[in-house]
């Protein structure tokens, strides 16, 4: 092969290389632009990720619907975990549609099993990244609101056309890093 | 022959001519039939290591820098900064590309740093947004985006990470071997430049490292990709594999070669042994039905056809060679391969007797390891002697120990093993003499 075509080559991989990053990072800043703003609860779950820094695990207080007898739903198939928001703001998830709804807000998701009358789904929101240092101790605070009795730990998501985005972790009405900031400076 | 040993033999050349012990003729007869010692400095194989090294540590060394994960730095800061090392790597290469096309140190540096960088930019920005743990997803991405750079750049490291990666890949979805048999499609894209590396420099250190790679991923993905069809159809499918493996490191590419240039060839004979060696036992065959690993979702039907596609492949490819090797009547290299038929053999005889599998196994490394003697012996060479008798050892050790056995087969297998050692050393006692 000669030098130009090699060149060629290489430069439309490139393109195709920084295309793949660049377009996860439009999808997710449109989606934190234009999306809907959902309050989810979260209860407790530090596992590290070597290569991603560290995070939060994430585990929202409903992850799963009722069952509808109607309709099988087997590991692994694609649902449309349709929103609701209940009277103090939060969202939780009312049924698991099979088609993609309309005019209802919704998250593309996966069912992750059946447990008798429960369909748990595989939700996108698992982990909150925070600096390497932050994280043993966002964890710390976020397992205290998240324990019962208290239970004021939730995850505001934003999402558009079935695909979340997480936005901010917050404990007590505040958000995790003004928390631990605040924590440090007492 | 090995290289240093032609070197010397070519130092020795000119002083057996002027002493008249050869003539120049048969000098320069030798010299054709051992061909150039073909030698790249040794600076030049210090800088490829050395630059390949520098380029990994550097690359990993940034990967941690970003994911330390700045706060100081809003989201969208933080998501473009992802993408400079993505940038960096492709301009270097680039720049090697245009201004150093020759160098294979540079070359292969710089798409080692890149192909570590696509991963970092992709793996960062997953960071910055939260996106959840899909490994599996985020490796395959990654591993695609990097294999044309094998080609482009004709680097062989970054085929080494792509072989592992789609190893991890093809693991991460060991419970769905309808996916993971994808595996062997993709690893059969760095064929091509396998061959390409055998040819440049047979048996250097690339094609070494290459061969190795493939050996330990292919042994993995067959784990999680094969023999979720059929149970236990492991005992077959791995003494193919590691036939084809045998047989291909066996191929007379080139005279100039030790067993550690060859890993294919090491590691496929010590592979058949040890498998044909875990076969003397009884309980691989007793338990073969009810150990083996079924899938929560048993294949079966169409789904199940790429799992028998490769499966067959295997095996016929490790039949065809073994078959090619008979041809040719040369037993003491053909016996190795002949694991797999054996093992097919057994499986089907399993249900009328386990005592049958075992037997054939004994008595089959018996042979093995007698070829081995002997032809260690008619070649003078004691390595392959004693390579011969250590197995032949280890097999009578193993039977000692093995009290599953009845008294009766162990006291017969001990008399056949004993009879074996008196025939050799009767027939060594005969050649020693002869020699006098």
């Amino acid at each position: 092969m000669n030098r130009g075509l090699i060149i060629g080559l290489f430069l439309c991989l490139s393109f195709i290389q920084i295309t793949t990053p660049l377009s996860m990072i439009i999808r997710r800043e449109s989606v934190l632009k234009a999306g809907a703003q959902f309050k989810f609860k979260t209860t407790p779950v530090d596992p590290y990720d070597a290569f991603r820094g560290r995070y939060v695990a994430l585990c929202l207080e409903e992850n799963y619907v009722p069952a509808v007898k109607e309709i099988k739903l087997s590991r692994g198939r694609t649902v449309y975990a349709l929103i609701a928001v209940d009277s103090q703001g939060f969202a939780g998830f009312t049924t698991a549609a099979v088609a993609k709804p309309s005019d209802k807000p919704y998250i593309q998701t996966k069912v992750l099993y059946v447990s008798g009358d429960k369909v748990y789904l595989d939700l996108p929101i698992d982990r909150y990244y925070m600096e390497e240092t932050s994280a043993p101790a966002a964890e710390r605070i976020y397992q205290e609101h998240a324990q019962r009795g208290k239970q004021d730990a939730y995850v505001m998501v934003r999402i558009k056309d079935g695909f979340a985005v997480i936005e901010n972790l917050y404990v007590g009405a505040q958000r995790i890093e003004d928390a631990l900031r605040q924590g440090r400076e007492r | 022959m090995n290289k240093m040993g032609i070197k010397w033999l070519y130092q020795e050349l000119p002083e057996l001519i002027t002493k008249g012990i050869l003539t120049k003729e048969i000098a320069d007869k030798m010299r054709q039939y051992y061909g150039e010692v073909k030698s790249i400095s040794k600076t030049t194989v210090m800088l490829i290591i050395l630059g390949t090294i520098g380029a990994l540590l550097i690359g990993l060394g940034i990967i941690l820098l970003l994911a330390h994960n700045w706060e100081q730095f809003s989201r969208f800061t933080r998501a473009v900064l992802s993408l400079v090392p993505l940038v960096i790597g492709q301009a270097l290469a680039l720049w090697v590309l245009w201004k150093r096309p020759q160098s294979g140190a540079f070359k292969e540096g710089s798409a080692t740093f890149l192909s570590l960088m696509v991963g970092a930019s992709i793996a960062l920005i997953s960071q910055t947004y939260n996106i959840p743990g899909d490994t599996g997803t985020f490796i395959l991405t990654w591993m695609l985006l990097i294999i044309p750079l094998v080609y482009l750049m004709q680097a062989s490291i970054p085929a080494v990470i792509y072989l592992i990666g789609i190893t991890a890949w093809s693991g991460t979805h060991g419970d769905n071997p309808v996916t993971s048999v994808l595996f062997w499609p993709l690893a059969a894209i760095t064929i091509p430049h396998f061959i390409w590396a055998l040819r440049q420099e047979m048996y250097a250190l690339r094609a070494a490292l290459f061969s190795l790679a493939m050996i330990i991923c292919v042994s993995y993905a067959a784990s999680f990709s094969l023999g979720k069809t059929w149970p236990g159809s492991w005992v077959i499918i791995f003494p193919s594999l590691y036939s084809v493996f045998y047989f291909l490191g066996r191929l007379e590419v080139n005279k100039i070669t030790t067993n550690w240039q060859r890993p294919l060839r090491l590691i496929g004979a010590m592979g058949l042994f040890i498998l044909a060696f875990l076969f003397t036992f009884r309980y691989i065959w007793q338990y073969l039905d009810e150990y083996s690993y079924i899938t929560s979702e048993n294949i079966a039907g169409i789904s199940a056809l790429p799992d028998y596609i490769v499966t067959i492949a295997i095996i016929a490819g490790a039949l065809l060679l073994f078959y090619d090797k008979v041809k040719l009547k040369n037993i003491t290299i053909s016996l190795p391969g002949a694991v797999p038929l054996l093992a097919i053999i057994a499986y089907f005889f399993r249900g009328q007797s386990t005592i049958l599998p075992v037997m054939i196994f004994n008595l089959y490394l018996f042979i093995l390891s007698l070829s081995r003697m002997t032809a260690g012996i008619r070649g003078n060479n004691l390595a392959v002697v004693n390579t011969g008798m250590l197995m032949l050892a280890i097999l009578i050790i193993a039977r000692f120990f093995d009290s599953d056995i009845s008294f009766i087969i162990k006291g017969l297998v001990f008399i056949i093993v004993g009879i074996g050692f008196l025939v050799t050393n009767a027939i060594l006692a005969r050649r020693m003499r002869g020699a006098k």
